[in-house]
C-alpha cells in the first residue's frame, strides 16, 4: 500500500515546534505520578542576550544553548480515517500521514545538573534524574526530591 | 472567558524567549504517549519535496515501509533516544490549545510552554535501492501469452493475477522513476490497462512472423514503416499493441520522418540476442554447435559474434573444448547479497571478464562498484601479472 504523505501548510507556513532536550530524565515525585498535565516541569530562563539557556527542575539547574538542526525534523501525525467498517483495524488500509510542523532548533541541555542548595523558591515537585553515567547522581536527586515532599502538599 | 490570553504561548514563547525573561515549562493537559505523532528527520532537499507533497510511504504490511520520492527510494530507521526530547506544539495548533484557559491551573500571569510528548526517538532516512525483484516475480505470474487470445475475454479476467500501475505502486517499494526503469528493464507492455511481459514464445512467432513478412515483401531491416507493418502483421492475427513492443523490443524508432509514417531500425544484438537464447534453451552445448545453430536462425542480412552473449552465457573450458550453458544477468536478482550468492554459488571462483557483465548493473546508492566487490567478495591475485580472481568472502 502507500501512504501518501500529505502536507496542509505549504511552503511558506509550516508552523515551528519548540524541543527542549535533557540529559537523563525528568519524573514527577511519585504523589504526581498519576495526573501530572499541567504540572510544571520546570522554568526556562534566558539570563542574557546570548542564546543560552538555563532550565531549572527541581533543585537542580542545567545549563544549555539553543542551536540550530544541520537537518530539520518534521512533526507527522499518523490519522485513520473513520470510513473503513469496524471489523478492519488491523488492516491500516486508510491509514494517512500528515506533516503538522516543523523544528529546525532546539534547546539543547547537554551538561550535568547544577544543584540549587537550600532555595525555597522552588517548587520541588519534579527530580531530576540523570540515566548516565553512574547511578549515584540519580541516588542523590531522588534523595533531594523527596526530602522536600513534605512542602509540597 | 476564551481567547483573552495576553502572553505568548506554546512554541512561539520558547523560541522568542527573550534576554531576562523566563518561562514554565508544564506538561500539557493533553499530555501523554501520542503514538501518533512521529519526528522525522529530512534534509532540505527532501523538505521541499515533502512540502509540495511529492513523497509517499510504501510497503505491505509484514514489509519494512520505504519513504518514496518521484525518483529516489529511501529505507526509514528509528533512532532512539535517552535524552528526553519534550516536544513543545506551537499556539497556532487550535487542537492542543482549545481548553487551555479553563484546564490551565498554573498562575495565568506566567507564561506556560506545555509539553505535549517526550519524544522516545526519531525517524532517519537514508537513501536505499528500490526493491524492484518483487515486480519481476509479480509480472511473471501471469505473462502474456497466446492465451489471452483465445480466451473468452471477460470471463477469466478476474482470476487472472494481473496488476495495473497503481496494483503496481502499492506492492513495489520503489519511487515512480524507478519503477518505471523497472518495467522498461523487464520489457512490460501495459495492454488494457495492466503491466504485462510477454512470454518468449509469443515473442518469438511474432519476430519470426515480422521477419517472414520481411522476406516476402521485400522490407529493408533498417527502415521498417510502422503503417505497413502493423496492416500485415494484423492480418496475421497480431494485436497492433503487441506489435508496437516487438518493434520496442527488437528495433528503435528512427527520426525524422515526420508527417509520414515512422520507420524503425530492428537492433542486430537484440535480435541475435533473442536467438541465442532460443538455441541455448536445449542446455549445455558445445560453443561449436551453439554457433552453428545461432548462424542458422539469425535474419539474412545480420551477424552473429559471441561477443554480443555478454551476460547470457557462461563459457567453460574442458580439455580442448569450449562448453556454453545460458546463464542470463537478467533472471539473477538486484539485490547484491542474493547476486553474489548465487554467483558463488554457480562458480567458486570467477575471472574478473567473467564476473564483470553479471555485476554491472548492481547499483547500491554511497556504494562504488569496489566498495561492492571488496564488501562481497575475496580478490586474490597470485602474482601482479596475474588475472584477479574472484571468490566468496
Amino acid at each position: 500500500m502507500q501512504i501518501k504523505l500529505k502536507c496542509n501548510c505549504g511552503e511558506t507556513k509550516c508552523l515551528e515546534w519548540a524541543l527542549v532536550e535533557l540529559q537523563g530524565v525528568v519524573e514527577p515525585q511519585s504523589t504526581f505520578q498519576d495526573r501530572i498535565q499541567n504540572l510544571e516541569i520546570g522554568i526556562l530562563c534566558r539570563p542574557s542576550a546570548q542564546e543560552m539557556y538555563t532550565f531549572t527542575v527541581g533543585y537542580h539547574e542545567l545549563t544549555g544553548s539553543k542551536v540550530s538542526l544541520k537537518k530539520p525534523l518534521l512533526v507527522l501525525k499518523k490519522t485513520r480515517s473513520v470510513d473503513e467498517d469496524q471489523s478492519s483495524d488491523i488492516k491500516s488500509g486508510n491509514a494517512e500521514l500528515e506533516v503538522i510542523g516543523i523544528i529546525r532548533q532546539r534547546i539543547l541541555f547537554k551538561t550535568r545538573p547544577k544543584a540549587l542548595i537550600s532555595s525555597a523558591m522552588f517548587n520541588p515537585t519534579m527530580v531530576f534524574a540523570s540515566s548516565e553515567p553512574e547511578p549515584l547522581v540519580k541516588e542523590r536527586s531522588r534523595a533531594s526530591g523527596s526530602a522536600v515532599k513534605g512542602q509540597t502538599t | 472567558m476564551e481567547q483573552q490570553n495576553p502572553h505568548g504561548r506554546g512554541a512561539d514563547a520558547v523560541l522568542n524567549l527573550q534576554p531576562n525573561s523566563s518561562i514554565s515549562i508544564a506538561y500539557h493537559s493533553l499530555f501523554g504517549p501520542h503514538d501518533d505523532l512521529v519526528l522525522l528527520e529530512v534534509d532540505e532537499k527532501l523538505l521541499e519535496e515533502v512540502l509540495h507533497q511529492r513523497v509517499s510511504i510504501r510497503g505491505q504490511p509484514e514489509e519494512d515501509a520505504v519513504f518514496c520520492t518521484k525518483s529516489k527510494t529511501y529505507g526509514i530507521k528509528y533512532v532512539g533516544t535517552s535524552n528526553s526530547v519534550l516536544l513543545i506544539p506551537p499556539s497556532g495548533r487550535s487542537e492542543y490549545y482549545k481548553n487551555e484557559l479553563d484546564s490551565h491551573q498554573t498562575d495565568n500571569s506566567k507564561e506556560v510552554a506545555p509539553v505535549i510528548k517526550v519524544a522516545p526517538g526519531i525517524m532517519e532516512l537514508h537513501e536505499i535501492a528500490p526493491r524492484i525483484d518483487k515486480l519481476k516475480l509479480l509480472l511473471s505470474e501471469e505473462p502474456y501469452s497466446f492465451a489471452d487470445e483465445w480466451e473468452n475475454e471477460a470471463a477469466d479476467k478476474y482470476e487472472k493475477r494481473m496488476y495495473s500501475w497503481d496494483d503496481l505502486i502499492n506492492k513495489v517499494q520503489a519511487s515512480d522513476d524507478e519503477l518505471k526503469a523497472g518495467l522498461q528493464a523487464l520489457s512490460a507492455v501495459e495492454i488494457d490497462g495492466y503491466w504485462r511481459i510477454v512470454d518468449e514464445k509469443y515473442m518469438d512467432s511474432m519476430l519470426q512472423m515480422l521477419l517472414h513478412n520481411r522476406i516476402l515483401n521485400d522490407w529493408s531491416l533498417d527502415a521498417l514503416d510502422e503503417d505497413v507493418i502493423m496492416k500485415v502483421m494484423k492480418m496475421d492475427g497480431f494485436p497492433e499493441k503487441l506489435v508496437q513492443h516487438c518493434l520496442h523490443v527488437y528495433g528503435d524508432k528512427l527520426d525524422g520522418n515526420e508527417g509520414k509514417s515512422c520507420l524503425w531500425r530492428l537492433d542486430e544484438k537484440r535480435v541475435c540476442v533473442h536467438f541465442a537464447r532460443e538455441v541455448l534453451r536445449k542446455g549445455k552445448m558445445k560453443l561449436e554447435h551453439l554457433m552453428d545453430e545461432w548462424r542458422q536462425k539469425i535474419p539474412l542480412g545480420m551477424c552473429a559474434n559471441f561477443d554480443m552473449l555478454e551476460g547470457e552465457v557462461l563459457t567453460e573450458r574442458l580439455g580442448v573444448e569450449t562448453w556454453v550453458r545460458g546463464f542470463r544477468v537478467c533472471q539473477l536478482p538486484s539485490n547484491p547479497a542474493e547476486r553474489f550468492t548465487i554467483l558463488f554459488k554457480e562458480r567458486p571462483k570467477w575471472e574478473w571478464k567473467d564476473l564483470q557483465p553479471y555485476i554491472r548493473d548492481l547499483t547500491v546508492p554511497g556504494l562504488s562498484s569496489e566498495g561492492l566487490l571488496l564488501k562481497y567478495t575475496r580478490r586474490t591475485q597470485p602474482n601482479p601479472e596475474a588475472e584477479a580472481v574472484f571468490s566468496a568472502r
